[in-house]
């Protein structure tokens, strides 16, 4: 157990180079004993990098990474104490799963005695007792997931948990139990969990702590519903939330800034003037048919079911914009009435939110 | 720390690539030598050691107290060659066959078959010399090409089946099901989808032929009298009750140079990527 | 303009079956999508119209010509895999142009037409790079656009944005929807594990359980009505709530919730599930929406044992007596873990399901909240 800390770290996979591309760029952090955390980002963000890094498989080629204020920046994975969970199930092919979970404590010479009791524990917060026995092979793909991660959870010096896109190959159904069970540890063990995601639906529902990432650099760091409210630019606004958040540029009269023929209005401020890339955003779950807020009137050009609601792509004076309603029946081509609360209402300019409007 | 790694690391290399090195440095010396270079002890330096003569290099081709290796090593090379190709030709579309359809015989299953195939390997050489003579002077086909190239079909077809069928149960079987689904027979699935996808192995299947072909003395030597002669039989003849070490180093350096050109040229196309984006 | 009429498909494998009877009859312009949990028989269903798995028993046809015996180099379909498939010795151009190749079309002619496919999936600038230089996406856009050029009226897509990244999938799902529009002699079978992509994408939805399809139907109906309890875990995404329920002739209890009557848990009796009307006594499940669940002052108790929150929504487990439920919430609320919480299901939809699953009975008791059904 231990909390990590980032310092002025770094990594670029060609250092020598006169202006080194970055893998990834330079950051601060720090990440507290027992929290959990995500790291989100599309393909090639560098999420995988840093995740490499805190468990030493790759060396940062600028700064140090501390473990409660010891530097292990130079140490391998194994004295690191990290435990890791892959996107494909890792299990020992010709063992049982009693044997899977005791692997790593038999390596250390642990007590008969005492190996029975941790495999037993884990055994019974994973749901795995009744399978024990059997051969790990013949378990199913989550089972094998859990065997995966019971074998990182037997051990009692795990610093933290790195989750690598773990449930990729698990159904949606029993994701959601997966999940639940993680969590579990998570309360239990009070050990520290990183997931690297690249499904922005996982990481708001694990971790209380997300990152975004994005070209190897942290976009933006908070909890869910920071995240979803104020996106710090456009990038997190479009990664967070599904479907994106709406981006209409704006046209700018004297005293406002208007979309949708000014059916959507917010006042000048001067920290908007100087710049033609204004865009007012909002969520489309913040659309709603009645109630208060800006009057918008449109057509419906496209319904996507969703089950308990659904996503309309609207048009209003040839703009189009998402919401997405859960009490509304109706077919492509109605005409709509909608609103909009003024206080879900942002405003970016240059593609980074305007943080007091 | 990291400089003691790396010194002990090009130690260790430098170390191994001379001890591998070292019989071709002592050939390509030798080689050049006559009678008294040879005599006086290991000398390295030409002219300063020793007088350099390209005795051993003439006696190869119809020079003085040696043989003309040049009909051997032809008929080497004829032999090999279409040996190989023609294993490589049959064991790949046998091995296709073996790695994707199932047969049944009785209680022959497709690995009995791939098991029949890699025995041939499993018995002792010894054991085969005499059934094929027999076999093989039955034909009429005794000391002629024909007979050995059928003989070294007999024993480069396994090893050729034996590296295909293991390739090709690493192609994605989701290959040839594309190739069903785009219109593709069997046959044109072969042809069209596999056999491109399957040079790196073709590749390594012709190596192991053209190799334990060439080498082969054992087959040569037990089933040619004097008409056709193979070059390790021709290089085994220049020995006398002197020993030529020159001619013999010469005709060494000679018979491996066609297997270095090879794997010169294979090492080139292999490291060039193989399978890359068949499947995710 | 030809419907391909799937009868009594069975296939077992190893005594294990794979495909348990599947009678289908599917129209062309439509796009089906078999939604089910892996191991459901999806994949096999695919392989087996596509020629790919040699059935037990059953027959399939297509605009009156008999597949029976078919190869599946002769059979009209194409098909996408999972996992990206592409002739890795091929340019991107010659993959797409090569199913048109071995149908005949002149290297000319097919390649122009390979060329327009590959613009409409918007891979022009790569046309003469190898798969294997692509990403994941762009390798899977590779074999979608090889699968439409082929033209063949039925048209197999196993699970094919599964392994790319979520916003890609998300956008990927728009672009094959607008792809597949106005192909009205197509017969798109599309597979998936995925509620909201299944719900979202297709005009007709299959549901397949252990080998066999379940429930056929548009998507809104099968949400509103599954017709078994595997059904209704596999359209609901946060999960739907399983409750065993023994009824009586006057009173229905629910047992995993220790024995609560169904009208103290529930509020009403109008329920219809007892009485003249009602359904015979014995042994139910009962099912209840994970949204259909709310906080109510005067409801039962239960502790909270996890939260979690997205953007604009939370999902609650809780114990209550012993059961574990599920509650789905349309705001951030951040429920302590361990805290406890009253709930009480909304009057809204309950579904009943016999003992072997299968649906019996859809309540819905009053007005609901919204006007949604």
């Amino acid at each position: 157990m231990a909390d990590i800390h980032l310092e002025s770290l770094a990594h670029s996979y060609d250092p020598a180079a006169t202006s080194p591309e970055y893998a990834l760029k330079p950051l601060d952090m720090t990440w507290r004993n027992g929290e959990t955390y995500a790291l989100l980002g599309p393909s090639g963000c560098g999420k995988s990098t840093m995740l490499n890094i805190i468990s030493g498989l790759i060396q940062p080629s600028h700064g140090r990474v501390l473990f409660d204020g010891d530097d292990v920046t130079g140490r391998g994975t194994a004295a690191r104490n990290i435990a890791q969970v892959f996107q494909v199930p890792v299990i020992y092919r010709s063992m049982t799963v009693r044997q899977n979970l005791a692997f790593p404590l038999v390596c250390r010479r642990r007590q008969r005695a005492e190996i029975d009791r941790r495999v037993g524990d884990v055994a019974e917060l994973l749901g795995l007792q009744r399978v024990l026995n059997r051969p790990a092979v013949a378990l199913t793909a989550d089972q094998k997931q859990l065997v995966s991660l019971g074998r990182a959870l037997v051990r009692d010096d795990v610093s933290a948990l790195l989750l690598d896109e773990p449930l990729t190959v698990i159904d949606p159904q029993l994701k959601f139990e997966l999940r639940r069970k993680l969590k579990e540890v998570n309360q239990a063990f009070n050990i520290t969990m990183v997931l690297v995601t690249h499904d922005q639906n996982e990481a708001l529902t694990f971790a209380r702590s997300i990152i975004v990432m994005n070209h190897g650099e942290i976009v933006q760091q908070g909890d869910p519903q920071t995240l979803f409210d104020n996106p710090r630019t456009e990038h997190v606004g479009y990664f967070i939330g599904s479907p994106a958040m709406n981006f209409l540029p704006a046209a700018q009269s004297a005293d406002a800034l208007g979309v949708l023929d000014g059916q959507l209005q917010v006042p000048m401020t001067s920290a908007m003037r100087g710049s033609d890339d204004l865009k007012i955003a909002f969520r489309p779950e913040h659309v709603n048919l009645g109630g208060e807020g800006h009057r918008v009137d449109a057509r419906v050009k496209r319904i996507w079911f969703e089950g308990l609601d659904q996503v309309l792509e609207l048009d209003s004076g040839g703009t189009r914009f998402r919401a997405r309603l859960d009490d509304w029946r109706g077919t492509v081509g109605d005409a709509i009435e909608l609103r909009v609360m003024d206080s879900h209402l942002r405003v970016f300019r240059d593609g980074e939110l305007l943080e007091a409007r | 720390m990291k400089t003691v790694y790396l010194a002990i690391k090009y130690l260790a290399i430098l170390l191994w690539s001379s001890f591998v090195l070292f019989p071709f440095l002592w050939a390509v010396t030798t080689s050049f030598k006559t009678a008294n270079g040879v005599t006086g002890g290991a000398t390295w330096i030409p002219w300063l050691q020793y007088e350099p003569s390209l005795q051993g290099w003439q006696s190869l081709f119809g020079g003085s107290g040696g043989t003309d290796i040049t009909g051997p090593y032809f008929n080497s090379i004829i032999v090999t060659g279409s040996a190989s190709l023609i294993s490589i030709v049959l064991g790949t579309l046998a091995a296709y066959g073996l790695s994707r359809f199932t047969f049944k015989a009785g209680f022959i299953r497709n690995a009995d078959i791939t098991f029949f195939f890699i025995s041939q390997r499993i018995m002792p050489p010894i054991v085969l010399a005499i059934p094929f003579f027999l076999l093989l002077r039955q034909l009429g086909l005794l000391d002629t090409l024909a007979g050995l190239i059928l003989v070294y079909i007999a024993l480069l077809l396994p090893i050729a089946v034996w590296v295909m069928v293991d390739f090709f149960n690493n192609v994605p079987r989701q290959l040839d099901e594309m190739a069903w689904l785009d219109g593709c027979t069997p046959m044109t699935t072969f042809y069209r989808v596999i056999l491109p996808n399957s040079v790196p192995g073709l590749i390594v299947a012709g190596m192991f032929c053209l190799i334990f072909g060439w080498n082969d003395f054992f087959f040569a030597f037990t089933l040619t009298f004097t008409d056709t002669q193979l070059l390790p039989v021709a290089i085994v003849a220049l020995n006398s009750s002197v020993t030529p070490w020159w001619s013999l180093s010469a005709s060494a350096l000679i018979s491996v140079a066609p297997l270095i050109l090879l794997a010169f040229v294979v090492e080139r196309f292999l490291s060039r990527g193989g399978l890359a984006g068949a499947v995710r | 303009m030809s419907a391909l009429t799937l009868q009594n498909l069975n296939l077992s494998v190893r005594d294990e079956t794979w495909l348990d009877d599947i009678s289908l009859h599917l129209e062309p312009g439509a796009l089906y999508t078999l939604l089910g949990r892996t191991g459901a028989g999806k994949t096999s269903l695919i392989r087996a119209i596509a020629g790919l798995e040699t059935l037990d028993a059953g027959s399939i046809e297509h605009g009156g010509v008999r597949w029976d015996g078919l190869a599946p180099w002769r059979r009209p379909v194409a098909m996408v895999y999972q996992q990206f498939i592409n002739y890795p010795h091929l340019s991107v151009l010659d993959n797409v142009a090569f199913p048109l190749r071995r149908a005949g079309v002149a290297a000319a002619p097919a390649r122009e037409q390979a060329w327009q496919t590959i613009q409409r999936v918007g891979l022009a600038a790569m046309a003469d790079r190898r798969p294997g230089a692509l990403s994941g996406g762009q390798q899977q856009r590779v074999a979608i656009a090889r699968a439409l050029t082929k033209d063949a009226p039925v048209l197999l897509l196993d699970e094919p944005l599964v392994n790319l990244d979520y916003k890609l999938r998300e956008q990927m799902r728009e672009d094959l929807v607008e792809l597949l529009e106005g192909r009205q002699s197509t017969i798109v079978i599309y597979a998936s594990t995925e509620p909201s992509e299944a719900l979202q994408m297709s005009a007709r939805l299959l549901v397949m359980e252990e080998g066999r399809v379940v429930q056929e139907g548009p998507p809104r109906q099968v949400f509103d009505a599954p017709a078994s309890v595997g059904a209704a875990r596999v359209v609901n995404d946060p999960p739907v709530n399983i409750l065993s329920m023994t009824l009586d002739t006057d009173a229905a209890e629910v047992e995993s919730l220790g024995w609560f009557s169904l009208e103290t848990l529930l509020g009403v009796e109008r329920l219809g599930l007892v009485g003249d009307q009602g359904l015979p006594p014995g042994q139910y499940y009962l099912g209840l929406r994970a949204s259909d669940l709310a906080l109510a002052p005067e409801g039962r108790p239960a502790v909270v044992t996890l939260t979690e929150v997205s953007g604009s929504e939370t999902v609650t487990h809780l114990d209550m007596a012993g059961c574990h439920l599920v509650l789905h919430e349309r705001a951030v609320v951040n429920h302590p873990v361990g805290s406890q919480i009253h709930i009480r299901p909304r009057l809204s939809t309950v579904f009943v399901f016999d003992r072997n699953g299968r649906r019996v009975h859809v309540a819905q008791p009053g007005q609901r909240a919204d006007s949604r059904q």
